[in-house]
């Protein structure tokens, strides 16, 4: 160990004391990302310690990876360099929960399953569904704009999302947004956060809007013989008074993976509302199934825990696609004809689709130019959500951004984290 | 300062030599927006009617160093689309074209001076709406929604502005074009329109705007409540949405307000009532249905004096229309009036409006309140005489008094109208140093030179509020809030 390397352990320890950084070889090697492990990991107690440690890293030229619970680490391209990871899961804390406001405040290390915990008594709920949303920190979600099946009812982090606490890359504390549920003062820098992969800063306070839950829900199956049908299917619902707070589409892959029986496709709904409207509701989207020669069924909501498990399973190759409603069946057909062997899911109404795969690294960089291009024509586009280091390393795991949008976001990361603080590298644009 | 003439044979020449107005009454009609307060005239008013238009003012504005400024309907209520360093203003009222509704993806893309409700007008038989509706929307323009984050009554249940846009076309202060967003969802990088939103012009200048489109409920409930005090109906705000409801819009009129519009349009809302509440429901028959019972079930249980459901559309357009005409009606009561906008926790509502009898009776002037209960976003309207320049003054600390409540009470300031020239020295009591220069920073990256919307949206320095000419600073009539 070099001198300099001894006298930065000393000043982080001095920072975020014995407890708080680490840097013993099992802790390292359990903090890689993508295979690099870090000099240090730092597991910041308070904003204070977490400032202090980025305004060292910033002026010791590290490289800081921020990380939550570890769900997301191969969203991304693989980090040039990582010499400091920062752990936030000790930032743990529920700041404040009013229950009247319908808001919560909480630090970047909370799950979404400890808050769902603290909102349940009070029947109220935070939204957001991502594959294995339980154990993964809100921190994490908003970083990498994590999203799941409730978001065609409620919206995804960036329309959750009042306000944000978050660290610059010299240390400097910084807020945005307000912590009432509307307020236009000012830029909306909660936005900018969203899905930055903290690039621009690390996030350690979220102010959240919360929803009532649901008096009753309904959750059921509609199967057809083929992605087509289904498709016909989503567009009679859309074009119907029929609101659903999930409309998944899924393929005979993804229905085999919830351990569901064979069909060409099927949706996957749920309906929540007071039980009389459920009901109601119930009769409608039964007629609109049946109409589209679909077969309908009722299912428990256990079936949205099967499905968080197999969206979520580990090992393989994730990616989101964003493609439009009327391009589903399209859409899957590519993407199955692009990867063999592709499941594919995801928010029917909204074209969010997802396809796990197990694929090499070959495989994948010959599919995804074919499938980016296929989607280019509706403003789309593929990204790597998780596969290892190899694949994101031959192919770019983000895809093209134009080039004018893309000088502006290489202006915003100069300016506010020029020496490369924070995640560099690993961005869109290898920003 | 007038142009110099090279400039303006260039302004002609990039948008027709219809499209560009040098003369002085040409000028003085674009001097403020619905904010009379603050005036100031710019050297020029461009009306672009291409993209590349709009692009090449920029541009010719960029290298002249001209400061730019966006102007939609001018309907806005902050001090935002007025000139207050002169140069170039770009209209956007040639600018209002639907360029693509794709009803099976729930898009359209529109040109930024379409007006709000022509959107919906155009889809309306189609079975679809586009939800964000702010007061003005018969005349206010997507753009200026776009450029502002316009709220509106419904969105307690549907969000802002920002929760509707898909997509936006936009020329940077560097005169660039960004297509950013789309159709499709969730595409990589920064969040673009995200922050483009709400900037009111001060990043450049929206040019198209791809927003979502919903289908339109099958039902649509609205109940009007009456209370002795405007903390009885308060506390019925907290108790809906305790029960888990969330209704549409969720509306509140005081005893003034009531008094003001029933001597306006006529008795709309019955006599004797501290407070009434507006609330709409809307989406499937039966949810409607069991919660517009549970509501009223609520408002009798908690002291309402009166409950009433409006029985068919006409009803239904007489409770609103008596909401939709409150600025107006004020001038019945009042010769002049600010508006305030600022936010409070919903659970705050009792606390506020206590403390705002407080303010009212402290300064001894008149407050109206009509607001958006649901959110807790206040639009007190402080009555003053404006032949009395101390009544005016004595307005103004009122006005600054229940800012500074409310955000005592954790609140913002300001909910949905937007920050321009009325709000920008009150930044500070929301966000520290750091806050601003973060925001200060973002600003230089799209507009490096420093040429969109100054002196708009963030504190600038004290030299910059001067020349100013303070005038009737009264909302004229039909202003809508």
């Amino acid at each position: 160990m070099s001198v300099s390397a001894r006298s930065l352990s000393g000043a982080l320890g001095a920072v975020l004391g014995v407890e708080g950084v680490r840097d013993d070889a099992a802790t390292l090697a359990a903090a890689a990302v993508d295979e690099t492990a870090p000099r240090w990991v730092a597991v910041p107690a308070t904003l204070e310690q977490l400032s202090q440690v980025l305004a060292l890293a910033r002026e010791e030229r590290l490289a800081v990876t921020p990380r939550g619970s570890g769900s997301s680490l191969e969203l991304g391209c693989p980090p040039p360099r990582v010499d400091l990871v920062v752990d936030l899961r000790r930032l743990d804390a529920v700041v404040e929960h009013n229950p009247d406001d319908l808001t919560t405040t909480v630090q970047a290390g909370v799950t979404a399953g400890a808050l769902a915990g603290r909102l349940a008594p009070h029947r109220q709920a935070l939204p957001l569904d991502p594959p294995g949303w339980g154990g993964r920190t809100l921190g994490g979600m908003a970083a990498t704009q994590a999203s799941g099946p409730l978001r065609v009812r409620y919206g995804t982090m960036r329309d959750l999302l009042l306000g944000v606490r978050f660290v610059q890359a010299d240390g400097v504390v910084t807020w945005g947004g307000a912590k009432v549920v509307k307020s236009v003062t000012g830029y909306d820098v909660p936005k900018l956060m969203v899905g930055a992969l903290g690039t621009l800063g690390v996030l350690v306070e979220l102010t959240l809007r919360l929803h009532p839950v649901p008096d009753f829900e309904g959750t059921w199956l509609a199967s057809f013989r083929s992605t087509a049908e289904a498709q016909e299917c989503v567009a009679r619902l859309l074009e119907s008074t029929v609101q659903p707070s999930r409309l998944e589409m899924l393929d005979d892959r993804a229905l085999t993976a919830c351990s569901l029986p064979v069909a060409g496709a099927a949706l996957a709904i749920s309906i929540g509302t007071v039980e009389p409207a459920v009901r109601a509701q119930e009769a409608l989207l039964s007629d609109i199934v049946q109409r589209t020669r679909g077969r309908f069924e009722t299912m428990g909501t256990s079936f949205w825990r099967a499905y968080d498990r197999a969206q979520s399973a580990p090992g393989g190759v994730s990616l989101r696609i964003g493609t439009v409603p009327s391009r589903l069946a399209a859409t899957f057909a590519e993407t199955r004809a692009a990867l063999d062997g592709a499941a594919v899911a995801g928010c029917a109404a909204l074209g969010a689709l997802r396809a796990r795969v197990d694929a090499d690294a070959a495989a994948l960089a010959s599919a995804l130019p074919r499938l980016r291009a296929f989607v280019a024509d509706v403003d789309g586009g593929v990204v790597i959500e998780r596969g290892r280091r190899a694949m994101r390393e031959a192919v770019d795991p983000w895809g093209p951004v134009p080039a004018p949008s893309l000088a502006v976001m290489r202006a915003i990361k100069a300016e506010f984290d020029p020496t490369g603080v924070l995640n560099a590298g690993r961005f869109v644009g290898g920003l | 300062m007038a142009l110099s003439g090279q400039i303006a044979a260039e302004l002609q020449r990039i948008v027709g030599a219809d499209g560009v107005f040098t003369s002085r009454e040409a000028r003085l009609t674009y001097e403020s927006d619905m904010h009379t307060l603050y005036k100031g005239e710019p050297d020029a008013v461009v009306l672009p009617r291409s993209t590349e238009q709009v692009r090449d003012v920029v541009r010719l504005c960029r290298q002249a160093r001209l400061p730019i400024v966006p102007r939609g309907s001018g309907t806005g209520l902050i001090g935002g689309a007025m000139a207050p360093k002169g140069g170039v203003m770009v209209s956007t009222t040639r600018m209002t074209a639907i360029l693509d509704i794709d009803l099976p993806n729930r898009a359209a893309t529109v040109q930024p001076g379409l007006i709000n409700l022509w959107l919906t007008d155009a889809v309306r038989d189609k079975g679809y709406f586009f939800a964000p509706d702010p007061s003005s929307q018969m005349v206010s323009s997507i753009g200026g929604n776009v450029s502002t984050n316009a709220g509106g009554p419904h969105c307690l249940k549907y969000g802002i502005t920002t929760n509707h846009v898909l997509g936006l076309e936009f020329v940077t202060g560097t005169g660039d074009v960004l297509r950013v967003g789309g159709k499709a969802a969730d595409r990589p990088g920064y969040d673009l329109p995200g922050v483009m939103v709400g900037a009111e012009g001060t990043f450049g200048l929206v040019t198209a705007v791809t927003v979502r489109l919903l289908y339109l409920p099958e039902s649509v409930k609205t109940i009007l409540a009456t209370f002795a005090t405007v903390v009885d109906a308060s506390e019925v705000v907290s108790a809906i949405i305790a029960a888990g409801i969330i209704p549409a819009a969720l509306e509140m009129l005081d005893e003034a307000m009531i008094g003001a519009i029933n001597a306006a349009v006529g008795k709309v809302y019955p006599d004797g009532a501290g407070a009434v509440l507006l609330i709409e429901l809307d989406g499937p028959r039966a949810e409607v249905e069991t919660q517009g019972e549970r509501i009223a079930a609520i408002c009798r249980e908690r002291a309402a004096l009166f409950v009433s459901v409006a029985r068919d559309e006409m009803e239904r357009a007489l409770l609103w229309k008596g909401r939709k005409e409150a600025a107006g009606a004020v001038g019945r009561i009042a010769s002049a009036y600010l508006l305030q906008d600022a936010v409070v926790p919903r659970s705050k509502l009792p606390q506020i409006m206590r403390e705002m009898v407080a303010i009212s009776r402290r300064f001894n002037l008149t407050i109206a309140n009509v607001f958006h209960a649901g959110d807790g976003n206040l639009h007190p309207m402080i009555c003053y005489d404006d032949r009395q320049p101390e009544e005016f003054a004595r307005a103004q600390e009122a006005n600054e008094a229940l800012l500074h409540a409310c955000i005592a009470l954790g609140g913002s300031v300001t909910g949905e109208h937007g920050v321009g020239m009325d709000k920008a020295k009150n930044l500070p009591l929301q966000y520290a140093d750091a806050d601003l220069n973060f925001m200060y920073r973002l600003r230089r990256v799209f507009d490096p030179d420093g040429i969109m919307n100054p002196a708009k949206l963030l504190p600038s320095h004290p030299a910059c509020g001067e020349g100013f000419r303070p005038s009737r600073p009264t909302l004229p009539q039909g202003t809508w809030v």
